[in-house]
């Protein structure tokens, strides 16, 4: 159920007046959205979905106590609402209680077009065939996911906060596998419209990179010169940004915990050439304007040429260090820098062509040791020119050494989520001079 | 048994004739619905403080029909008439739009149509349980690592319920409700002169089960022994890397079993279904039988019913029957059966679905999903001694840590929570920042001791994902102490390597 604003308003002024709580915080979040699967170019599995959920949060002498029903029903809301109540006085006193959050200033995010809302699965069946009839086209199979949908989340508190914050997004991915079962390949993308998603493109993009015909080669695990793709770095950076956690560094129990005490901030452990910013009003990936907690997302470095410029932090650890609270965000835009992908390639004189990573998990926080897999599409580069597949490789790298030394950075594109990841991301292609592949997989 | 389906059955039984009678009227060769509740409660404590305490109830239906040989789905959080009927036309439109882009008819089989009612066993209901109860325990947890040696701990208690009604257009009705409770911590210890840090994650693994599992697993005294750990973490040598055998502890092979056995033995990735996210698998279908996966001391088990598993139910989200998912994936060392739901038996020429199918919501679609998956025994008396005795240099592994997988499943790497050197047959000291990889089919011939009956142990993860849209399956994997040879080791602790 997508609500409008005046709808939301609605029904949290209902409910805030019948809170006979010391405060209460309202998160009503909902929508509707559709996706359809297919595999070796053919529909498998789809599905619709209309969904709505209200947290209803009650503050009790320095207490909280949270009920979610998933309910509309008026009977429901103020029994989840009654019951909030009763689970708070029930609890300890929280020492580091934090009221709920009074008025705020949003920024204005560009996430929704209404054009969505009008979308079925006729629409998606669309794109598919486009994708289909891209890798028939170069003689390899499809696979993929195409979804569209609607969101709305609205916040509201008895300090008098109100805040409403609509998205929308339709997405395309698609796997092309060649029919030698050798090699594969892959693209996404995501548009707000659904008219400028260009499925057709996206399928091409993936068949180019499977639509090969020689043996991969098994390269020889160790340190290469890589050149990561968009969807690559992009996947680097993710982790990096949810390892800057300010209570984690404040404690010592992070990278970017000081020895002695304290956090690294304004200290330079990267690049220059590395910036992780996020942006409500970002052109290529923006966050909503309504972040964890109800805090605000405003345009904010995390990473700004190289020095650490901030750390997320949740509501209370900043009441408790007198710190701006910030919000934990998975939408990002690493800044781009002015060499191609081509120029990156054509300056390697023996290196890897990474597209894509899988399973990436981190192996040892203190270092900021993340292991993972290439995944659809690793190519050899010899003399500057993509040459052969090469056959997957784990590998172990850490974070602070790949981020601390990189070669050359390409301009920064919106790289494919999912829909229910909620967020968007951008990045660029990216060269580095040493990457660590440990070990090889069969895995296609 | 103190409890009760507590959804009014009549409303849902009402609900699903509507939904089935409207899906024949539309022409559906085929229909079935999942209606319910699934009740969660998350509390978090952390350190000194009790920091969210959440409860939800989360309704809704999904209808899935099959029309004109295609698929269509949707589902509603509203359990009402209207929406239903909303439904049901917006999954006929569905699957006509689908079937446009579909090579061939979707085939399914008849499943046996059964009414019945399956409630888990389970002595004390956990959402009986106040919320003052288990705020009180989670504090005691943190307190209890933090007095034996960790800085900060982090303590959660998480209990769900699903409560369904499942009804097909062949006459199934089937009414299910199981609990899950989940405690977990981590403690960590921190020397700030060094920048040094340790976290140990607690071993007491989430069960199909009530209040009395929580009570008593020995959450309390665990955080007191793992605060005392990972404060020994910080001054643990690194482990020497190398290739070498290693002692497997059932609270870490779970996991291995889970993701080189559990997702590459599922027909949906073999048949290319996951190919674009959760990924295929290296397993096919001509090696039925003929693979060797493993040495001769590999049998590997799908086991619905497994008492205290987060898989087990009494019917799969298809409506089959527990007992069509008691089968052998792998029989001493032998690749025997793949994971299958309904619709997919029939591609690789097998008789029909073995009750692999699991939706994670009332309103989702349902897929194939594991059920309980454990590795059996050994019949001979064998412990952890017996096992150390046999291995000049090796390490011992205890807790599940990072862990990664290719999309085949084929090269996997898996950490842990705690390492013990093990020196001419004997059990050594604690070392720390080690991870083991490997290849999964040699990783599993290289299997040459089992522990028996006594150290076996049923662990498992309630957050499974596979799909797009990704759903969230639970699932235990049971093990004993496990012996591999040649095992590669690695060091991950740059610091200190």
């Amino acid at each position: 159920m997508f609500l409008s604003a005046e709808e939301a308003k609605a029904l949290t002024d209902k409910l805030l007046a019948r809170s006979e709580a010391d405060g209460c915080e309202i998160l009503l979040r909902g929508g509707e959205e559709q996706s359809l699967r297919f595999a070796r170019g053919s529909a498998t599995t789809n599905m619709a979905l209309s969904n709505f959920r209200a947290r209803v949060a009650s503050h009790v002498g320095g207490r909280v106590g949270a009920v979610e029903t998933t309910s509309l029903d008026e009977a429901a809301l103020l029994e989840a609402l009654e019951r909030s109540e009763e689970i708070a006085r029930l609890l300890p006193v929280d020492p580091d209680y934090v009221p709920p959050l009074g008025p705020q200033n949003y920024s204005h995010s560009r996430r929704y077009d209404a054009s969505i809302a009008d979308l079925r699965l006729g629409a998606l069946a669309e794109k598919v065939a486009a994708v289909v009839e891209a890798c028939s086209a170069r003689n390899v199979l499809s696979f993929g996911c195409a979804a569209s949908g609607r969101r709305f989340e609205a916040m509201a508190t008895s300090n008098g906060l109100f805040a409403y914050d609509p998205s929308g997004e339709i997405e395309l991915s698609a796997t092309a596998r060649n029919k030698a079962d050798n090699w594969s390949g892959w693209a996404g993308a995501n548009e707000l419209a659904a008219d400028a998603l260009d499925a057709s493109e996206v399928g091409r993009r993936a068949a180019n990179k499977a639509a090969r015909d020689e043996e991969p080669l098994d390269l020889d695990p160790g340190g290469h010169p890589v050149v990561f793709e968009p969807a690559a770095t992009a996947e680097l950076a993710y982790w990096l940004l949810n390892t800057l956690d300010a209570r984690a560094a404040d404690e010592g129990r992070s990278y970017f915990s000081r020895k002695g005490g304290g956090a690294r901030l304004g200290e330079t452990l990267f690049d220059p050439k590395f910036s992780l910013r996020v942006d409500p009003g970002d052109a290529l990936a923006p966050c909503g304007a309504l972040g964890f907690e109800g805090v605000p997302h405003r345009a904010r470095d995390f990473v700004a040429g190289g020095v650490v410029a901030d750390l997320w932090r949740s509501r209370a650890w900043a009441q408790k260090t007198g710190a701006e609270a910030v919000p934990h965000t998975g939408c990002f835009h690493v800044a781009g820098g002015a060499t191609t992908l081509e120029e990156m390639i054509g300056s390697v004189k023996r290196g890897v062509l990474v597209t894509r990573l899988w399973y990436t998990n981190m192996l040892d926080p203190r270092s900021l040791l993340l292991t993972g897999l290439t995944r659809d599409g690793n190519f050899l580069i010899e003399n500057g020119r993509v040459t052969r597949p090469v056959r997957n490789m784990r590998f172990n790298e850490s974070l602070a050494t790949l981020f601390s030394k990189i070669e050359a950075l390409g301009p920064s594109e919106r790289v494919w989520n999912a829909l229910r990841d909620g967020g968007a991301s951008a990045a660029p292609p990216m060269l580095v001079e040493r990457f660590a592949f440990t070990s090889r997989s069969s895995g296609i | 048994m103190s409890f009760d389906v507590t959804l009014d059955r009549r409303i849902l039984d009402d609900l699903a004739d509507i939904a089935l009678d409207a899906a024949r009227r539309a022409g559906a060769s085929y229909a079935d619905i999942r209606l319910g509740e699934t009740r969660r409660e998350h509390a978090l404590a952390r350190d000194d403080r009790l920091e969210r305490f959440d409860e939800s109830r989360r309704c809704g239906f999904g209808l899935r029909v099959l029309v004109d040989g295609a698929w269509g789905f949707c589902g509603d959080v509203r359990l009402a008439r209207a929406a239903i009927l909303a439904a049901l036309e917006r999954a006929c439109d569905s699957a006509r739009a689908a079937r446009r882009v579909q090579a061939a008819p979707v085939g399914i089989e008849r499943l046996v149509a059964r009414e019945a009612t399956w409630r888990m066993p389970m002595v004390i209901d956990p959402f009986e349980i106040s919320a003052a109860a288990k705020a009180d325990l989670l504090l005691t947890v943190t307190s209890a690592a933090r007095a034996g040696g960790a800085d900060f701990c982090e303590a959660t208690l998480d209990c769900e319920r699903e409560e369904r009604l499942f009804a097909n257009s062949h006459g199934a009705r089937l009414l299910q409700s199981r609990t899950r409770v989940t405690p977990f911590f981590e403690a960590t210890a921190v020397d700030r002169a060094s920048g040094r840090f340790a976290a140990r994650e607690s071993l007491v693994p989430a069960r199909g089960a009530g209040w009395e599992y929580v009570a008593a697993c020995g959450l309390v005294e665990e955080a007191r022994r793992a605060g005392g750990e990972a404060r020994r973490k910080l001054a643990a040598k690194p482990v020497t890397p190398g290739v070498m055998d290693v002692v497997i502890d059932p609270t870490n092979l779970w996991l291995t079993i889970h993701e080189t056995v559990g997702h590459s033995t599922e027909l949906d990735r073999v048949l290319g279904w996951e190919a674009n996210f959760a990924g295929g698998s290296f397993v096919k279908p001509a090696m039925r039988n003929h693979l060797r996966f493993g040495s001769e001391l590999m049998t590997i088990r799908a086991e619905r019913s497994r008492e205290g598993g987060l898989a087990t139910i009494g019917f799969d989200d298809d409506g089959a029957p527990a007992e069509a998912a008691e089968f052998f994936i792998v029989e001493k060392g032998v690749f025997k059966s793949f994971q299958m739901a309904m619709g997919q038996a029939h591609h690789i020429g097998a008789p029909g679905s073995n009750g692999c199918a699991y939706a994670d919501d009332p309103t989702a679609l349902p897929i194939q999903r594991m059920p309980n998956i454990s590795l059996e025994p050994g019949s001979a008396t064998c412990a952890l001694d017996d096992l150390i005795a046999g291995i000049d240099r090796g390490l011992y592994v205890v807790g599940a840590g990072s862990w990664s997988i290719d999309q085949q499943r084929d090269n996997f790497q898996f950490g842990g929570q705690l390492f013990y050197e093990i020196c001419n047959g004997r059990l050594g000291d604690m070392v720390q920042g080690a991870a083991y990889q490997g290849r999964t089919l040699s990783f599993w011939n290289a299997l040459d001791g089992l522990g028996d009956a006594s150290t076996f142990k049923l662990c498992g993860t309630p957050y499974c994902g596979k799909a797009e849209p990704i759903q969230i399956a639970p699932v235990s994997h049971g093990a004993p102490l496990a012996r591999f040879r040649g095992v590669t080791v690695i060091a991950t602790d740059a610091e200190r390597a």
